[in-house]
């Protein structure tokens, strides 16, 4: 590969461009991050705080204002805020010279093709000539922004356009120019996805793309449809909502979000843009629309937009929704449909529960929702060719970029394309040709799975295609399909991931650990230490784990089976142990939550591949207990590893066991991987996986690196403060409990946790083994578990879903 | 008793913790130059003269560690028979080592000594750096106590409101900042070559010095509507805050001491002396009324009422505190007529806990003699629940 992106840089630090430059300082690329400098002059205040015309401060202020907000941005951009030093900035007078050895440009700066295309004549006489240039443009055909660069300049130039928030928003749509060299759209695509850890969805150059112009359909279908149907704001995001597999915003919450200005202007544009389109009415924003931008209704950001949240006379929260016939708030009141509801409680997956609304009868719902998916699946297919050439780029799209559950056609496979063209015709809409023609050849669905694979129907080849399998993403449900189990229980399975590696992979609710998955872990130890080369522990659910089954516990609790409660806890601990000294290499790979149990095991693998998304803490103490897992233990051992011989025994030990102390006695949950390395849950020398697509292949990578020389581990010793640390617990807990910053029992709770951390009545510096520090997690564990407080916050959490301050 | 007197008292310029011009200074380094300075202004005494030297201070380790008394007199280059020493009553232990040298030199064990205290409090953190409260106290850690809850505890305790202590500390820091305009400080400040770690042209550290001669831990204007913005750092609810708590501080101050008989051989001009001292303890969990119990006893040690002291410095470690032992005194009214704290307090330029009473005492003497009054008294509570007052008459 003859490109490779080292070092980056943004042109323009407004939100978009800001937050594109920290999600790439979190892939590790340095940026340089330029805006002009201010078209005003320094107003009194900046005067008085030493800013001149010409002092650097001033000059550079749009870039570092830029920078200071993404850095206080929530949620957060950076994984770390220390990666904030990996950005560069200046503006676009004096540090032109900065781009000079830059690897790649992306032009982040207000959309007007006039002031992008001089942008571009500027920047271009100074980068290299490799330099790949991009624009982040939402809109702007790229070949009217390229029209005056050189033939040998549009060779390198594309669109690539991330969605807001980008950290955490999975869409990045790569728009090359017919110009636009091959070998340059495939690094950036190695570049997005590998490096950068984004879903690539390469599009055609017309106005809006393919997320803009489906998404912006989807919002304006839905507004018309209420409008149509006289539906209230409420109503429709009561029937447009989750189970839809929408975002809980809905459709007029999401508007609020983005900005009604924004919305409006996409729709205006839209219409001018593509003036042939068929749905253009569609597109024409409603008059209520043109009201609300004139007076300012902007939605969150004017306090007030479709929804305004506002307090009355008794200082009582209230919130309020617009009548947009008669353009005032009244008070919002959560509409119930029978449809929705019982869709809601209907068995099976996402598909039935969506199926048993689009066919309902019961009320307006049912309706409501087949007229607006039925227009958005005819759309969706009068798109293609336009915009793409199949229906997984619009899906992947809709999906990645709009965070819906499932893409239009993936939506109109599960309600069943024959049933609902039936439903079309009784709507008198007009069914795509190419619709009608793929049902005569019997294909009934977009999407369908062969012996070798997935394949997806293509309207050109008017054929089902063979979708291209990417080796770098493993699933294990597929593998599961073609016979991989190794083992199995209701709880967890054991999956072959080939190349003698195999993968734990838990299937519990909420992948809470029960025994099932206990159990699960010392079969695999024992299968893999036998028959493999190692193990990954992953799995593909939202959060790798959000800790124990605390419901067992209570259970136990109640019925006083302290030896049960005392074996479990015993047994979640040394299965955690056999991980950790297993023959053969073992790899965690956390994602999303990992707290309580699930922060247990992920930091019981002798290397952790977390997801740069990984939420991980040790949380016990909500729930009235201390970690007995073995959590206590290993960040004992996490902390105080590495320590130089003879170190240890003379160090002063307390900055190092209070941050023990408060990272478990308050719940500390860290907001990324790289917090966790901060935390000290995972060891600074892991590497992070930003593709969770990628992980599971990352992490089996590791195992057959590791596998490669591998030994098993000495045990570790840990060294301890003894009982000074429960002098200074004493102290430091009295001044909060005073200052009401913790309970008489949280206080309680966390001298127990003192307890287990001292080691036991020993000289600082003293040595203990891990069994030891083991025996103290579950004795204290045992004690919590037995008083009535502890048991009133299990209940709380199982019932509320929220911890108990008692 | 023979009598021993006051010759001279200075002090170095406050340094905000950790921002402040002193920040990256050593602690030693601080109390070096403040007793150089401190013998230049008396050039009649010879460094062969001086008996000892007394350093108070709060967290005597690190850097300030290692006998700080003796330590600060080797590297003032006194030569090695003068002896040195180092003592601790916390925040009382400047005006106990002058206490000390005024005692030793009474009875007649010494001639001259230098008695004060030095603090960095940016480089040694509060409580020391290894903090070990004894492990089998339970839940009742006492003297371990945070500072701040103590301050939230008088202020619940003793009905101090919130609106009344951020007024003093609006009302310290307006004193300060008139103070500062009007140049008082400047015969009792000796400047200090602070240090400085900077980053040269070639990206590699290196260490400069800078000339530092004001206090800097004055915030003026300041109102009271942006204090009533803060929020309580210590207790949820609270209403001790940044605002109208002493500031942390890094500083030195030193006095000289002799014998009358001694300071009239040399020809010096007596400035004062320490007629009384007493301290006396109280609840750790309310140590700021320290100066309530400690004032009167030792007005009764001196035979004097109240109202027979012109000036007080009563140390403002928070204005919880202060408020209410000026209240319970019968002095509050003085307060505000200026006759307490004249020139602001710690919650203005700050509070280096050893270094305190030491510097207190210098802030009074030289107002003492500007206003030309007789009598003051120096007070302070102390962490672990104590108070200290001392009674100086000027000669």
């Amino acid at each position: 590969m003859s490109y490779k992106i080292k070092k980056a840089a943004i042109i323009g630090a407004g939100v978009m461009g800001a937050t594109i430059a920290a999600h790439l300082a979190n892939a590790g690329i340095e940026s340089v991050m330029l805006d002009i400098v201010p078209p005003f002059d320094p107003s009194e205040a900046d005067l008085k705080k030493g800013l001149t015309k010409e002092s650097k401060a001033w000059r550079n202020s749009f870039a570092i204002n830029g920078l200071n907000g993404t850095v206080k941005s929530r949620p957060a951009s950076f994984y770390s805020k220390k990666f904030a030093s990996m950005i560069t900035i200046g503006n676009l007078e004096d540090d032109l010279d900065l781009l000079k050895d830059v690897d790649f440009l992306l032009e982040v700066v207000v959309e007007n093709i006039k002031i992008k295309q001089d942008l571009f004549a500027k920047v271009l006489k100074i980068t290299k000539p490799d330099c790949i240039i991009a624009t982040n443009t939402s809109g702007i055909p790229i070949k009217e922004i390229s029209s005056n660069m050189s033939e040998k300049d549009k060779e390198r130039f594309l669109g690539v356009h991330f969605f807001n928030p980008p950290r955490y928003m999975k869409l990045v749509e790569l728009i090359p120019d017919e110009t636009t060299k091959k070998e340059i759209v495939d690094y950036m695509t190695y570049f997005l996805e590998d490096v950068v850890g984004k879903g690539v969805v390469v599009c055609k150059d017309v106005p809006n793309f393919i997320a803009n112009r489906i998404g912006v359909f989807d919002i304006s279908n839905a507004v018309k449809t209420m409008i149509d149907k006289g539906l209230t704001i409420p109503e429709l995001d009561a029937i447009i909502a989750k189970v839809l597999g929408r975002p809980g915003s809905a459709i007029c919450g999401t508007i609020d979000l983005v900005g009604i200005d924004t919305g409006y202007h996409v729709m205006k544009n839209l219409v001018e843009a593509v003036p042939d389109d068929e749905m253009i009415d569609t597109f024409k924003p409603p008059e209520f629309m043109d009201k609300m931008v004139k007076n300012k209704w902007l939605g969150n950001k004017t306090r007030g937009g479709f929804y305004k949240k506002t307090k009355d006379e008794k200082g009582k929260r209230v919130k309020l929704a617009l009548d947009y016939k008669k353009m005032e708030y009244v008070p919002f009141k959560k509409p119930k449909y029978e449809s929705v509801k019982e869709a809601g409680k209907t068995e099976g997956g996402f598909d039935d529960k969506l199926k048993s609304l689009f066919y309902s009868e019961k009320d307006i719902a049912g309706e409501v929702v087949r007229g607006y998916l039925c227009r958005n699946f005819i759309y969706s297919a009068n798109r293609i060719p336009e915009i793409c050439d199949t229906v997984y780029q619009v899906d992947n799209t809709m999906k990645w970029g709009y965070n819906h559950r499932k893409g239009p056609f993936e939506t109109w496979d599960a309600v069943g394309i024959k049933e609902s063209v039936e439903v079309m015709k009784k709507l008198k809409m007009k069914i795509p040709k190419k619709i009608t023609e793929m049902l005569k050849k019997g294909c009934e669905t977009f999407y369908t799975k062969k012996e070798d694979g997935k394949y997806y129907y293509d309207f050109d080849k008017k054929d089902y295609v063979k979708m291209e399998d990417n080796p770098k993403i493993i699933l294990l449900p597929d593998l599961k399909a073609k016979n991989k189990v190794i083992k199995k229980n209701v709880g967890a399975s054991l999956v072959d991931i080939g190349d003698g590696v195999a993968c734990l992979e838990f299937n519990t609710k909420m992948n809470a650990i029960d025994g099932d998955i206990i159990s699960m872990m010392y079969d695999s130890c024992d299968i893999v230490e036998k028959d493999f080369a190692g193990m990954v522990v992953a799995n593909h659910g939202t959060n790798f784990s959000v800790g124990a089954n605390i419901f067992q516990v209570l259970i136990a609790v109640q019925n006083a089976e302290w030896d049960i409660l005392d074996k479990l806890i015993y047994e979640l601990q040394y299965a955690n142990m056999r991980m950790k000294y297993l023959e053969k290499p073992v790899v965690t790979a956390p994602a999303g939550m990992a707290l309580g149990g699930g922060c247990e095991i992920s930091i019981h693998g002798q290397r952790c591949q977390p997801c740069g998304e990984t939420y991980m803490g040790l949380v016990e103490v909500g729930v009235g207990v201390i970690p007995a897992g073995g959590g206590c233990k290993e960040l004992m051992v996490r902390c105080t590893e590495g320590l130089p011989e003879g170190t240890a025994e003379v160090l002063n030990m307390q900055p190092i066991y209070e941050k023990v102390l408060m990272n478990i006695g308050q719940a500390k949950v860290a907001t990324s991987a790289v917090e966790a390395m901060e935390l000290g849950y995972i060891r600074k020398t892991e590497n992070v996986s930003l593709s969770r697509d990628h992980q599971i292949w990352d992490a089996k990578e590791l195992v057959l690196g590791m596998a490669k020389t591998h030994k098993k581990k000495k045990p570790d010793m840990i060294p301890v403060m003894g009982e000074s640390l429960m002098g200074i617990a004493h102290a430091v807990l009295y001044n909060m409990k005073h200052g009401n910053y913790m309970s008489d029992y949280d206080e309680h709770v966390t001298m127990k946790l003192a307890w287990v951390l001292s080691g036991g009545q020993c000289m600082e510096g003293t040595f203990v083994t891990e069994d030891a520090i083991l025996d103290r997690e579950r004795e204290a564990f045992l004690s919590l578990a037995g008083e009535q407080k502890t048991q009133d916050r299990i209940m709380h959490m199982l019932t509320k879903g929220r911890p108990l301050r008692n | 008793m023979r009598e021993a007197v006051i010759v001279e008292t200075v002090r170095s310029p406050g340094g905000r913790y950790k921002r402040g011009g002193l920040a990256q200074t050593r602690g030693d380094e601080i109390g070096i130059q403040v007793l150089k300075g401190l013998m230049e202004k008396v050039p009649q005494v010879k460094h062969e003269d001086v008996d000892d030297v007394i350093c108070g201070c709060s967290f005597p380790e690190g850097e300030q560690g290692m006998n700080l008394g003796r330590v600060i007199a080797l590297g003032a280059e006194f030569p090695v028979t003068t002896s040195g020493m180092t003592v601790n009553r916390f925040c009382s232990s400047g005006l106990q080592a002058i206490a000390d040298a005024t005692a030793k030199i009474g009875a007649g064990w010494s001639d001259i000594i230098i008695a004060g205290g030095c603090e960095s409090m940016s480089h040694i953190p509060m409580g020391g750096w290894i903090f070990r409260p004894h492990p089998d106290w339970g839940d009742l850690p006492m003297t371990y106590v945070s500072m701040g809850v103590t301050a939230e505890n008088v202020a619940a305790d003793y009905g101090i409101t919130r609106e009344d202590q951020d007024k003093m500390g609006l009302e310290s820091n307006r004193r300060a900042h008139e103070a500062t305009k009007k140049g008082l400080w400047k015969d009792q400040i000796i400047p200090i070559d602070a240090w400085k770690y900077q980053k040269d042209r070639d990206g590699q550290w290196v260490k400069k010095t800078a000339v530092f001669d004001m206090d800097d831990g004055v915030r003026w204007p300041v109102t009271l509507e942006n204090m009533a913005k803060l929020k309580p750092p210590f207790k949820q609810g609270g209403s001790v805050t940044a605002a109208n708590s002493s500031q942390m501080t890094d500083g030195a101050a030193f006095t000289m001491i002799m014998s009358a008989e001694k300071a009239d051989e040399l020809g010096l001009n007596p400035i004062a002396k320490l007629t009384h001292y007493a301290v006396v303890g109280n609840k750790p969990e309310e140590m700021g009324v320290g100066p309530l119990y400690a004032i009167p006893k030792v007005l009764k040690l001196a035979g004097l009422k109240i109202k027979d002291i012109d000036l007080f410095e009563i140390n403002e470690a928070f204005a919880a505190q202060a408020i209410y032992c000026c209240r319970e005194l019968g002095i509050e009214k003085r307060y505000w007529k200026g006759e307490v704290n004249p020139n602001g307090g710690a919650i203005a330029i700050g509070h280096p806990l050893g270094c305190t009473g030491a510097k207190l005492s210098c802030q009074l003497l030289h107002e003492m003699k500007r206003r030309k009054v007789k009598r003051g008294i120096v007070s302070m509570c102390i962490g672990g629940g104590m108070g200290a007052a001392g009674i100086y008459e000027m000669l």
